[in-house]
């Protein structure tokens, strides 16, 4: 238990307490015979107590005026939860609609705003998960690091409804999300989930640093991939052999390329916002896994328990006075 | 009863009350200003352009601006929000929505310590331009916009294509804040690893705008072509490759569109500028009182314990 106070000069008001200890408070009764009463263990005890108890009273009200708390506490908790980095794609083409028609919103929700609704509830509903928030277009943004604070999250997830940015470079964002686990411990999953509508080629380079990084962070990958109408799909089978290039249908080989990285994958084709929310619920059904995770216990104001007792001790005071000879 | 007339039963009795109602937690609202920011911030690259000083080291523009924010985000109250975006070419990006200061310092520190030049998507440098999408994105908004740059376009702005601001006047509360020195300074020049490649020279940098025309008298252009070289065709040189504050440039771009301006001297100089912008709104804060019973309870014990 480490307690703090908000106020340390207060402390000095500590002083007070010695007052009870060095004078009486009570109402002396100057008769000779008193002298001649031995002095009797019994009554030198309650002498103590009754101004301890005065001491007491007024070390309770000091403390409590300095404002006295336990500092935050860190539990260990074992549940089930993940470190999770959204990464979003911020190009111009996430604010057109789904491919497929969105029945129950008439198919006018443009695919970011459907994206942006549903984060936002599987945000909510990941009580113990560490989120961070990634974005990329053709550089990768760092939005806000692994954190508990949901609303941050959220504040980061909302930003998205302003307008986009110009075009897509994946890989760079991939690399930007999974520097998010440098230095974190290795416990409970970590997850990259990708949201995005498009695909670049990526080049050389960088795939075999997202290959090698991918590996040592042990990252399980969900690709959401929201369609547009009349663009091609991550499964498509190009119907000329001569357009099977990366440059022609970058969807396709990025999903390919994710396949053979040797790491948990899974890509949901999103044609409208209902798969879009099976997807999220797969991942929020798959990624139950048990995790030490340190439960955050705010600090405490132990300033109204100090006023309590001080009120008490006050009234026993009373009490005590009560009973005093009367003479 | 005796008991009744001891003025030391009376004592106790007060403090007593006293102590019950500390213990209640009463508490006093207070007014207190709150603010609702949101801090974008120029990422083009004359911002790593050395000429702040920190601890006796040189600082990048971008860098002070980091360390300005930092500070001011302990400065503020908590309940405001804050709010971070970055600008480069012509648009800016909000990274995330206002995020209350308090709970959110961590995350918005760690935002703040994150911006680099590298996140920019495109390297022009069309402040005019930024300012009026970021303008138009903060239309008839809560948020507060403070817009940090240097005012160095790049390429130069031809006043022929300038966006017109005026239109926003009134619309949005806002702050340009002119970060960089009076006298030009060299610009380091980085490649794509953020290695550091020594400074840009005048021929890296173009000194002026060659789009659409001119804005000169064709007759006062030499060798001016309408369709081949509407600029004329005498290669320019200038000192764009060197970078200081332009801030007559951004007093201009802050009066067309309504917004303050002030200059960024020192890590202070923010907060006194947000102080005076009027941004704040008037917000409550619940004050706790109890320690002010608490304090009369003792009062009432020494007094007690004092009288013998």
């Amino acid at each position: 238990m480490n307690l703090a106070v908000e106020q340390p000069w207060l402390l000095a008001g500590l002083l007070f307490c010695a007052l009870p200890l060095l004078r009486y408070g009570q109402r002396v009764a100057g008769h000779p015979a008193l002298d001649l009463i031995p002095a009797d263990g019994l009554s030198l005890a309650v002498d103590a107590a009754i101004r301890l108890l005065g001491a007491l009273a007024l070390a309770g009200l000091v403390l409590g005026m300095a404002g006295i708390y336990r500092t935050e506490q860190q539990v260990e908790r074992i549940g089930h939860g993940a470190h999770i980095v959204l990464l979003l794609d911020r190009s111009n083409s996430m604010d057109q609609t789904f491919a497929g028609t969105a029945a129950e919103t008439g198919g006018a929700e443009s695919k970011a705003a459907a994206a942006r609704r549903l984060l936002s509830q599987f945000v909510e509903r990941r009580e113990h998960d560490l989120i961070g928030v990634a974005a990329y277009s053709t550089s990768p943004l760092f939005v806000t690091p692994l954190t508990e604070n949901k609303q941050a999250v959220a504040a980061a997830i909302a930003a998205t409804a302003r307008p986009a940015l110009a075009y897509t470079n994946v890989s760079k964002g991939l690399a930007l999300a999974l520097s998010y686990f440098d230095q974190r411990p290795a416990v409970g999953a970590r997850i990259v989930l990708l949201v995005s509508d498009g695909a670049a080629v990526i080049d050389p380079d960088s795939e075999a640093k997202l290959r090698e990084l991918f590996q040592r962070q042990q990252v399980r990958l969900y690709w959401v991939f929201l369609r547009t109408a009349n663009s091609p799909g991550l499964f498509d089978q190009p119907s000329d052999p001569r357009d099977d290039n990366a440059q022609a249908m970058p969807e396709r080989y990025l999903h390919l390329f994710f396949s053979s990285l040797h790491i948990p994958y899974q890509a949901y084709q999103a044609e409208d916002p209902g798969a879009m929310r099976q997807a999220i619920e797969d991942i929020n059904r798959l990624e139950q896994q048990p995790l030490h995770y340190f439960e955050r216990i705010p600090k405490q104001d132990l300033a109204p328990l100090c006023y309590r007792s001080a009120a008490l001790l006050l009234l026993l005071l009373i009490a005590v006075k009560a009973c005093e000879a009367k003479c | 009863m005796t008991l009744v007339k001891d003025f030391r039963f009376w004592l106790l009795a007060a403090a007593l009350g006293l102590a019950l109602i500390a213990a209640a937690g009463p508490t006093r609202v207070a007014r207190q200003p709150l603010y609702r920011l949101v801090f974008v911030v120029d990422i083009t690259r004359s911002m790593n352009t050395e000429d702040y000083q920190s601890d006796g080291q040189p600082v990048s523009r971008l860098e002070f601006v980091k360390q300005t924010l930092r500070r001011q985000l302990l400065a503020l109250p908590c309940q405001s929000q804050v709010g971070l975006g970055v600008f480069t070419e012509r648009r800016s990006v909000v990274l995330f929505e206002p995020i209350e200061v308090c709970a959110g310092f961590a995350e918005i520190d760690a935002a703040i310590a994150a911006l680099d030049w590298r996140m920019a998507w495109a390297a022009d440098s069309r402040i005019a331009s930024g300012l009026a999408s970021t303008l138009e994105a903060f239309k008839n908004s809560r948020d507060s916009l403070v817009f940090f740059s240097d005012g160095q376009e790049a390429p130069p702005p031809n006043p022929r294509y300038q966006p017109d601001l005026t239109v926003f006047k009134g619309q949005v509360k806002g702050l340009i804040v002119g970060v960089g020195g009076d006298q030009a300074a060299p610009i380091p020049k980085f490649d794509a690893n953020g290695k550091r490649l020594g400074f840009y020279r005048p021929e890296d940098v173009p000194h002026r705008s060659t789009f659409g025309e001119s804005d000169l008298n064709p007759e006062k252009i030499e060798g001016y072509d309408a369709r081949n070289a509407p600029f004329g065709s005498r290669a320019v040189s200038g000192d764009e490759h060197l970078s200081r504050l332009h801030e007559d440039y951004l007093r201009k771009l802050a009066g067309d569109s309504g917004l303050r301006y002030q200059r960024l001297t020192d890590t202070g100089s923010l907060g006194v500028a947000l102080q005076d912008s009027g941004f704040a709104e008037p917000g409550q804060a619940e004050t706790g009182i109890a320690w002010q019973f608490a304090g009369l309870a003792v009062l009432a014990l020494a007094a007690l314990y004092w009288r013998n």
